[in-house]
């Protein structure tokens, strides 16, 4: 397969220079982008930045596509053949085409062979997608065939390798029919109800060479969903049921997983009320056995909690566990009406969310349990679990308010106040740590001086007794627009309880943009944290250095 | 040997699309691809249009906040600028199902009047090259691509009816 690789260019290429001149490029198109992000890294014992052999780093990457009609074609060059400290962490090295395709879409059909990104329903038994700053990129290596023989009705079908790092392993197929009967139906179309179901199948094989266990090799996992609306209300669900699947996440139990997705939404002019349950148990699925973190995942289980914006907030952000959690978010938006006593003469936008997880409740099977007490899973059934019960173990609490109001032309201000309760032993495995309780107040103050020129300062403060103690954090930025952003900010850990580590972690950074592309320079400190996008999440070490970052797209 | 090849065909393949585009870039058409109305219903991008008149594409997500502060920026003068140009604007959510159910409260809350798609598996997005989002993109009357900028500043959506307003006296 390696060496199909520069043949694919190749002729791609021939193909493109060869025709270049005539009909087919003038009808065609041929765009991309290109990205850059370089450091150059400092050692900082105190804040635990590495002495690192290698100083200077980057992360490349370029994707080409060139679209004809229906047909296109294109492939992504990255070089991380010395990447970024965080890279290197995650053994996202090397370099080479990874991602490339042809496709071809018409009216009727779709077929895609090569790379590529697809989910079905809500991903609970199939995602591949990528996740570029993450350094996450599941993509199937292999066919993907839509036929759309009738409005409204979609069936899809994927079969290939799958993508990890940088090799492509384990294998996986399946396929999805999605039904909308707001657009079958003209009558339903033309009232205020929508209505669509769809269902899943996805299979994975993988040889048993297990010394021990007679381990099944096809593993199958069905979904189903539904969802339907009137007006302003709306319901949607999805359910989903897995072979038992011994692993190492599961600590090689024969338990079947089922996860459970329930959304329900109301919205009028000015109101927005949403409120979503997620329930999985024994959920993990992978290409692999052994895989862990984020390696050969097949399947993206979605947190319920509000992904913070604010630094200080998303320093504890949670993590989908998807080997078993159950909880709940609810948030209410609202508009206090323009020209009122209370509203002001914009307006005042409210938002109120809260969520909480918990781990399931587990019974361990009479098999599990040794003559001494201790529990023995490997090999058994591992336990059943009441569906709705929650765990007496809180994962992650969220409770979160934020208020945002335009005083005039010049100046806006959002205030802001979040409660977190993180369960670092669960979502970090810092077995014995205490749950952190953290206080988070923010302001952010915007004043636009005239069309083109703003300044915004953003302060927050974060009170906690567990972890690293206290910080602190303010950000001054000043933006021209459209080219020139200006930032200042210092993160300041006061109250770590050991005196040498509070730190200030500073960063001055300029940026460019003109059109397309943006240019960014930036120096500074990063502390050791967490980086989640989605709730899918990997740790950012410590760095201490000088940032350059480069992004554009042709 | 290999990394080698590989550095030379992508520069080569870099150097040569800049050199070849570089004079059309100007202008182009959207590509072709299948995505979905904030009410779940199938849409084709090819679809996306105002009579003849131009189109504002915006990539947001509701986590985004950037992209919030621009959506609700232009939402305060939405009404002007459709009463004076008839410019129509197409709001792009890449949220995946951690949050694409939460994009219709947060527009209907808001009362904003844009077309509202979903691009949930961000197929959209990778054929329009977008890296970051908000990435804004500005189509004439032919639904060509004629301006696009990436990031949000205060005040950058004075460029845009800019923009739109010179596209409407250029036409004859």
């Amino acid at each position: 397969m390696k060496h199909c690789k520069p043949i694919f260019i190749l002729l791609f290429l021939g193909y493109i220079t060869a025709y270049g001149q005539n009909s087919i490029l003038q009808n065609g198109k041929l765009s991309g982008n290109v990205q850059l992000d370089a450091q150059y890294y400092i050692p900082d014992s105190i804040i635990g930045a590495e002495d690192l052999e290698n100083k200077i780093r980057a992360n490349v990457f370029a994707n080409i596509n060139y679209v004809n009609g229906g047909f296109s074609a294109g492939f992504r060059f990255e070089h991380y053949e010395w990447p970024l400290i965080d890279f290197e962490k995650i053994n996202y090295v090397g370099s080479g085409i990874p991602y490339y395709y042809a496709a071809y879409n018409h009216q009727y059909f779709e077929v895609v062979v090569g790379s590529f990104y697809e989910q079905f329903g809500s991903g609970l038994i199939y995602r591949s997608y990528e996740s570029r700053n993450l350094g996450y990129d599941n993509a199937t290596q292999g066919i993907k065939v839509k036929a759309k023989p009738y409005k409204g009705i979609t069936i899809t079908g994927v079969w290939g390798k799958q993508r990890n790092l940088f090799v492509n392993e384990g294998q996986v197929r399946g396929a999805d029919a999605d039904i909308s009967f707001t657009e079958i139906f003209p009558i339903i179309g033309d009232s205020k109800f929508r209505s669509g179901i769809g269902a899943s199948f996805v299979s994975k094989f993988e040889k048993d060479q297990d010394p021990d266990y007679k381990l099944p090799q096809n593993i199958g996992a069905f979904a189903g969903r539904a969802n339907f609306g009137y007006a302003g209300f709306n319901l949607q669900g999805e359910y989903a049921w897995k072979c038992n699947d011994p692993s190492a996440a599961n600590e090689m139990i024969y338990k079947p997983g089922e996860a459970l997705l329930l959304t329900a939404s109301y919205s009028m002019k000015g109101l927005g009320v949403f409120l979503t349950g997620l329930r999985t148990d024994n959920f993990d699925f992978r290409t692999l056995r052994n895989a862990s973190i984020n390696n050969n995942i097949i399947n993206y289980i979605p947190t319920l909690t509000r992904e913070h914006s604010y630094a200080l907030p998303s320093m504890y952000a949670y993590s989908s566990q998807a080997v078993g959690q159950i909880g709940f978010q609810a948030e209410v938006t609202y508009k206090i009406p323009k020209k009122t006593v209370i509203g002001g003469k914009y307006g005042t936008d409210i938002m109120v969310n809260y969520s909480r997880i918990h781990g399931i409740k587990k019974n361990y099977v009479p098999e599990a349990i040794a003559a001494d007490g201790t529990i023995m899973l490997a090999g058994t059934d591992g336990y059943t679990s009441p569906f709705f019960a929650f765990g007496k173990e809180v994962y992650f609490e969220d409770f979160n308010i934020e208020i945002g109001r335009r005083f005039n032309k010049s100046w806006k201000l959002i205030v802001s106040y979040v409660y977190l309760n993180y369960n670092m032993e669960v979502i970090e495995g810092h077995t014995g740590d205490p749950n952190v309780h953290a206080h988070t107040v923010i302001g952010d103050l915007t004043y636009k001086i005239n069309d083109k020129h703003a300044l915004r300062l953003e302060l927050q403060h974060m009170n906690t007794e567990q972890d690293d103690g206290n910080w602190m954090y303010a950000q001054l930025e000043y933006s021209i627009a459209p080219r020139w952003f200006f930032s200042v900010l210092d993160r300041w850990n006061y109250g770590n309880p050991e005196k040498e580590k509070q730190v200030h972690y500073y960063n001055v950074s300029t940026s460019f943009v003109h059109k397309t592309s943006k240019f960014s320079l930036s120096f500074g400190k990063q502390y050791e944290g967490i980086l989640c996008v989605g709730g899918v999440c990997r740790v950012v070490p410590a760095s201490y250095g000088c940032n350059l970052s480069i992004v554009t797209s042709f | 040997m290999k990394k080698l090849i590989f550095t030379t065909l992508f520069t080569l393949i870099l150097g040569f699309s800049i050199a070849q585009e570089a004079p059309k870039t100007k202008s182009f058409s959207l590509p072709s691809v299948d995505i979905k109305t904030i009410d779940g219903n199938s849409f084709n991008t090819k679809d996306i249009q105002n009579d003849g008149k131009p189109i504002i594409i915006c990539f947001f997500a509701t986590w985004c906040k950037p992209c919030m502060v621009e959506l609700k920026s232009i939402a305060e003068v939405y009404d002007d600028w459709q009463d004076e140009t008839g410019v129509k604007i197409y709001a792009v959510s890449i949220d995946d199902s951690r949050s694409s159910a939460k994009v219709l409260p947060l527009v209907n809350g808001n009362a904003w009047d844009y077309e509202v798609l979903l691009d949930e598996n961000q197929d959209f997005k990778r054929a329009l090259n977008v890296n970051d989002i908000p990435h804004t993109f500005i189509l004439n009357a032919n639904k060509e691509v004629v301006w696009q900028h990436a990031s949000y500043a205060p005040g950058v959506e004075q460029e845009y009816i800019e923009i739109v307003k010179k596209l409407l006296e250029e036409k004859p």
